[in-house]
């Protein structure tokens, strides 16, 4: 069921898809930030050799991979929803190459950078017999850089981002991850005090400069429509509530 | 037809991944390196050895075939 | 005697039982006059040729490991003639690289040798090269020897200039340092990475430097193929033992009145070579057969062992490179090897996890052996140590290191009980009699004469 605002341009009526197909994206997409939160979270704490009486390290390694599996697969969904949900204007391309989008270009390209990032990470495992074992710890370095970025992109291409259980969702997985990279940091190369302490300030940093950007971003009226909406997909003066089914 | 298990001891970082999934044959020093059994692996322990193998963060574990 | 097997055609003979072989007394000699004395290089018509002279005369590398040099030859040349071009190395030819870095604290035979007798080092990497061939070759020297380095160079000169030279032999610098030395380490540097060792398989006559097969072989070994090729392999055994043919450089040093390096057949008693060397200095009390990764052997026995590679390992020690060092009764032996671990601690390559944890922990514990009164918790975790680090390496360090120590627990025994029941004793504290390494000092010793 379509509502448009064709009839009273004085109502403020927001123009969505309620198909099925826009609702699995939107729950494909959070479950893939979470799962790929997961694996980060798993891979932190192999590096710093976690490990107790009832949680051995094959444990770790093995949900690590797990999870990493699982993440591909519901983002494979959510790209394949997106795609099939003709409401929206992304198309193949878009996947894969970042920025070219008519929708939004600057969040989905993050989100085309991080799936082209997370292919990368995948293959490389997949095929780790065969590779050297510098290269592929050389790509699986990507990893930092894959999951910000996916981060940044729910947040800025999500329409839920303004609802409080999403926002606290993504917020939890960020600290979850940024307290295990405390960690990392507290714990590993013993020998290089310098770069450890750059490493902790650049976290604190990064947290700060996110947070900043969340407030005056997403979080701040009439974000759809500077993110870079379609104009034919925006409303007028958006009435809708937070939880009504999302501004565009 | 039995195999061997070796270690590369440049590339292996001390994870003790092996000696957890392969107790059998791969036990640990007193500073978390493995120490691997000189005998043969034989047929019937050749599916632990495989995934000890598979599971070792850094491709240091080595499975050779003795023909 | 007559000589047997090949003349050197333009030479002078060289009888078969006489020595000094490798090492003609008097200055080095220049091209001219080393041509005239040995005769030109004689390059055969096919490698496999010189390399089955070389297998017949049971010709052993020198270096250490005692490795048959014509069965690493056949492999390597084996390998080379297996490569086809492709898209990744169109050069087809193997690598020569002869191994003049001797890193070893005691031992100054091969500086001696390329110092005395460089062209017949030279022969030896030209010969070596056309017998696998090889399309250049390097030799590797220590960086901290630059007088050695440059007679080297001017020596690889004026063979260019005379066209002797087939293969470019390009003479490099290499930082010193105990396992800098090792085969792979020296591939790894001059291919540009770390002068570390590395893992093996894919072992050097497989990929070496640049992904060539790679003929490793020690100066003097090369020196001896030099003239194997001359004067034919019933010559080289007419020296030697069936097991250990031919003759060796041995260094020998310590409490002897005239330490020197000798050239002698093996086979001959190490009190020969004591004498050799001006006899003991002072009591002595024990050798040290085989350099770092020998072992110790105890007096009068010492006397009668041979300098064989069986001989020695019977006895409880190695060849190795050919190192002697006596050991006068005022040191004491326990102090000696303790000093020696952390030498040998401090030069781990720092790459595996045993010899980087357990070397430490093993000089650690022969600390207090030596140098306070250990307890029955220290002798027996020393010895847990050696089964704890033997083998467990990517080289040879830990089990050198292991042997060394378990050899000097088993020599000294008596010492140990006594440094057990009443405390060390003040002989641990005379001067060292082991070298550490020392760096050189401007203007220091330089072998060349």
């Amino acid at each position: 069921m379509i509502s448009s605002s064709a009839a009273a341009p004085a109502v403020a009526i927001v123009v969505n898809s309620s198909t099925p197909l826009w609702y699995i994206t939107r729950a494909t997409g959070l479950v893939a930030l979470v799962l790929l939160t997961a694996s980060m979270a798993l891979g932190l704490l192999a590096s710093v050799r976690y490990a107790s009486r009832g949680w051995p390290r094959f444990v770790t390694a093995g949900l690590h991979r797990n999870a990493s599996v699982l993440a591909c697969a519901f983002t494979c969904v959510h790209i394949i929803t997106t795609l099939a949900d003709s409401f929206v204007p992304i198309r193949l391309q878009d996947v894969v190459i970042p920025f070219i989008s008519a929708y939004r270009p600057v969040w989905l390209g993050l989100g085309a950078i991080a799936f082209d990032l997370m292919l990368a990470l995948t293959v490389t495992s997949l095929i780790r017999t065969r590779l050297s074992y510098r290269i592929w710890r050389l790509v699986h370095w990507a990893a930092y850089l894959c999951w910000p970025i996916a981060v940044l992109h729910g947040l800025g291409t999500g329409s839920d981002t303004p609802v409080r259980w999403v926002l606290l969702l993504t917020l939890g997985c960020v600290a979850v991850v940024a307290g295990l990279l405390g960690w990392r940091l507290a714990c590993g190369w013993p020998s290089h005090p310098a770069a450890r302490l750059m490493g902790a300030l650049a976290l604190l940093l990064a947290l700060i400069a996110g947070g900043a950007w969340l407030t005056a971003g997403p979080l701040h009226p009439g974000w759809a429509r500077r993110a870079g909406t379609p104009p034919s997909l925006l409303g007028g003066p958006s009435a809708a509530a937070p939880g009504s089914g999302g501004a565009r | 037809m039995s195999h061997r298990l070796r270690v590369n001891p440049i590339t292996c970082q001390a994870h003790g991944v092996c000696a957890e999934l392969f107790p059998e044959r791969i036990t640990m020093d007193p500073w978390g390196y493995p120490l691997i059994a000189p005998q043969p692996v034989p047929d019937e322990l050749l599916g632990h050895a495989r995934r000890a193998v598979a599971a070792c963060p850094t491709l240091a574990l080595l499975l050779d075939r003795l023909d | 005697m007559s000589v047997t097997g090949p003349p050197a055609k333009g030479g002078q003979a060289l009888p078969p039982r006489q020595l000094p072989r490798l090492l003609q007394p008097g200055a080095p000699l220049p091209l001219a006059g080393h041509v005239s004395r040995y005769g030109p290089v004689p390059f055969r018509r096919s490698g496999a040729e010189l390399i089955a002279e070389v297998r017949r005369a049971g010709l052993a590398g020198r270096g250490g490991a005692g490795f048959p040099a014509g069965r690493k030859m056949h492999a390597v040349a084996a390998a080379t003639a297996g490569r086809k071009p492709g898209l990744l190395h169109t050069a087809r030819g193997s690598v020569v690289v002869a191994n003049g870095v001797e890193s070893e604290p005691a031992s100054s035979k091969d500086k001696m040798l390329l110092g005395r007798s460089p062209h017949l080092v030279l022969d030896g990497i030209a010969l070596a090269a056309a017998a696998v061939g090889a399309s250049r070759a390097y030799l590797c020297l220590h960086d901290g020897h630059p007088g050695l380095t440059s007679l080297l160079r001017a020596a690889v000169t004026e063979r260019e200039r005379a066209g002797v030279n087939r293969v470019p032999i390009q003479v490099t610098e290499v930082p010193g340092g105990y396992v800098a030395s090792q085969e792979t380490a020296l591939i790894s540097f001059l291919n540009g990475g770390p002068q570390r060792p590395a893992f093996v398989p894919p072992r050097p006559f497989e990929r070496g430097v640049h992904g060539r097969p790679t003929l490793v072989q020690n100066v003097e070994t090369l020196a001896h193929l030099a003239l194997i090729a001359r004067y034919g392999a019933a010559w080289f055994r007419g020296l030697g033992v069936p097991q250990s043919a031919g003759s060796a450089l041995i260094t020998v040093s310590g409490a002897v009145c005239e330490p020197s390096v000798l050239e002698i057949e093996l086979g001959t008693r190490i009190g020969d070579l004591i004498e050799r060397a001006g006899g003991p200095a002072e009591p002595p009390q024990a050798v040290l057969a085989g350099g770092y990764f020998g072992g110790w052997l105890p007096y009068p026995a010492a006397l009668n062992v041979r300098m064989t590679d069986a001989g020695l390992r019977g006895a409880g020690a190695a060849l190795g490179p050919g190192v002697l060092v006596l050991l006068p009764a005022s040191a004491c032996g326990l102090a000696e090897t303790a000093r020696t671990i952390w030498y040998l601690a401090s030069q781990s390559a720092g790459q595996c996890g045993p010899c980087l944890n357990g070397l430490p922990a093993l000089a650690t514990a022969f600390d207090e052996v030596a140098f306070a009164r250990p307890g029955r918790d220290t002798q027996g975790w020393a010895r847990q140590l050696l089964a704890l680090v033997a083998g467990r390496g990517a080289c040879h360090l830990p089990d050198g290191t292991a042997a060394l120590a378990a050899s000097a627990l088993r020599v000294f025994g008596h010492d140990l009980r006594r440094h057990a029941a009443s405390g060390p004793c003040p002989r641990a504290w005379r001067a060292p009699v082991l070298p550490e390494p020392v760096l050189p000092e401007p203007g220091g010793q330089d072998p060349t004469p």
